[in-house]
């Protein structure tokens, strides 16, 4: 990627743009500041994603660990585990139990030559593990840099000088990778707040041909396209964390005539390979991003996906969660989780399978089956009901409506694979990324409901 | 009698960790398996264990009358109360 300056500003507020002469002598003026710190780990908390920027790659450039944490809260580095000696953030005032580095006290700094780190320094990030535990990932800088060639290999054309937006946290990896760095590295300009409101997508619109960096937790909550910015001022928009459901997807592509571009991968892996709605039929097969090769190995529940490429956290071949085939013109079919497939009393049982059966049911709207630990290993269920189900839950109580679904699966299944713990939760638990979080419906069994 | 029957209920939902079943949801006169509180194969074993433990009954596993004491909680009961008095 180019390391000559670009001309357009590097990000943009509601308050004015910040160009690139600004923003490089930010991060020389952040460096300066950080010599004098003997912090080795430093966390990185920003509101303003112009100074996440700017922290990031003056965290990088002098060889400290950046610690993004999984939230921008004081107890999200607590619980993350991360020793950290301090923390750099345009916040100071939350963050009082650490030694703080206030982002904006730096005066800027040096000339504006853009020196990008080096590619072996660390970003130290944290997803939710299966466990539910906050899991350490680290990725390289180079990591990041050449997923961004990847991504701008792919789309780079179709975005042209589009302004970047987005209705994700730059603090998950995704946003961190889309939102800031792919328009840093590539020369476009990044607006420097989350967006949370469509009518926040449509105002900048107005003035800028832009992309829109999403997730399907606000691309499944748009009550209808008509409130999303005129089709034709959106270069693209990308959707990550978790598969967009497919009436969305259609529903977006025919009533505003944008289909996302959907990015499957973790931040373990990095990006592995997209689509785009085009008809139902075409809906399972995903393309690989550039660059990136994939595996299937034989395991018990299936074949499961490795992936290699230069973006994965770990060299070499790296397992994903999920089981896969591949298509013969060489395009992925994601078949669901790896771990879906569990074995109680030496029985094996998909939940997928179960989880559909029990769709098809007149009361269910919505299902997650998980494995429950305890004396006995056995199913929980999470069944969103609808009006019909809602109805005879507040008429008849929890137990003739758990029995009444219960013995809808008795016609499949075996007695001892049924779920013997069920919850009827009004929405299932999901995070800021639209994500089902394992952790969250653990959660609703910790006591009894 | 009807004392014996509460304290089954009560040791059914304990030891088997029935979730929502309160002792005045379980009929003493329905089956424990299948349609009734559809209780399973492996229910059947830990009931069973936790049946002999607090009664010092005998359970003869080969006893085809096994499937008939466990068929409700009356019948277990009447078993109880059957080993008791010998």
């Amino acid at each position: 990627m180019r390391n000559v300056i670009p001309t357009r500003p590097v990000a943009i507020s509601e308050h004015g743009a910040l160009d690139q002469t600004a923003f490089w002598r930010r991060v020389h003026g952040l460096r300066a500041a950080l010599a004098s710190q003997p912090a080795q780990r430093v966390a990185l908390v920003c509101e303003d994603s112009g100074w996440f920027a700017a922290g990031m790659l003056a965290l990088a450039q002098t060889g400290r660990i950046c610690v993004v944490p999984q939230a921008p809260q004081a107890g999200s580095i607590t619980a993350s585990g991360a020793h950290v000696g301090a923390v750099l953030t345009d916040r100071p005032g939350e963050f009082t139990e650490f030694t703080t580095l206030a982002i904006g006290d730096a005066p800027p700094a040096g000339d504006a030559t853009a020196s990008l780190p080096d590619d072996d320094v660390c970003i130290e990030c944290y997803t939710s593990g299966s466990s539910g535990m906050p899991k350490c990932v680290l990725k390289a800088f180079g990591q990041l840099r050449r997923e961004v060639a990847a991504l701008e290999q792919q789309w780079g054309e179709q975005l042209g000088d589009a302004l970047v937006l987005g209705t994700i946290p730059h603090y998950h990896l995704y946003g961190t990778l889309v939102r800031v760095l792919w328009p840093l590295l590539a020369g476009r300009t990044f607006v420097t707040h989350t967006c949370v409101q469509a009518a926040e997508l449509r105002r900048w619109a107005a003035q800028h041909r832009c992309v829109i960096v999403s997730s399907p937790a606000f691309l499944q909550r748009i009550a209808a396209p008509a409130e999303l910015p005129p089709a034709a001022q959106v270069a693209a928009v990308f959707s990550s964390g978790a598969p967009l459901a497919d009436p969305f997807a259609e529903r977006l592509q025919r009533d505003w005539g944008h289909a996302p571009i959907e990015i499957y991968g973790s931040t373990e892996t990095g990006g592995v390979a997209w689509r785009v709605w085009s008809g139902s039929a075409e809906r399972p097969y995903w393309r690989l991003l550039p660059g990136v090769q994939t595996e299937l190995r034989e395991e018990p529940a299936g074949m499961r996906l490795w992936v290699k490429s230069g973006f994965t956290w770990q060299s070499g071949w790296m397992a994903t969660g999920d089981l896969a085939r591949r298509h013969d013109d060489g395009r992925l079919v994601l078949l669901g989780r790896a771990d879906d497939v569990v074995k109680l009393e030496d029985k094996r049982v998909s939940l997928s399978e179960m989880r559909t059966r029990l769709m098809a049911h007149a009361w269910v709207e919505n299902v997650r089956l998980l494995l429950l630990a305890g004396p006995r290993r056995s199913i929980g269920a999470v069944v969103i009901l609808n009006a019909a189900g809602r109805r005879q839950l507040a008429a008849n109580g929890k137990l003739p409506t758990s029995r009444e679904l219960r013995n809808w699966l008795r016609r499949s299944y075996e007695p001892v694979l049924l779920p013997r713990k069920w919850r009827f939760p009004e929405a299932l638990p999901d995070n800021d990324m639209g994500k089902i979080e394992h952790a969250n419906l653990q959660q609703l069994f910790a006591r009894r409901a | 009698m009807n004392n014996l029957i509460e304290e089954l209920k009560q040791l059914i939902i304990t030891s088997l960790d029935l979730e929502d079943v309160t002792p005045a949801d379980i009929d003493p006169q329905a089956p424990l398996f299948g349609d009734g509180l559809g209780l399973d194969s492996i229910d059947a074993l830990e009931l069973g264990v936790a049946v002999q433990k607090k009664y010092h009954v005998k359970l003869d596993a080969s006893s085809a009358d096994t499937r008939q004491h466990f068929h409700s909680v009356a019948n277990l009961a009447k078993f109880i109360e059957s080993q008791r008095s010998t």
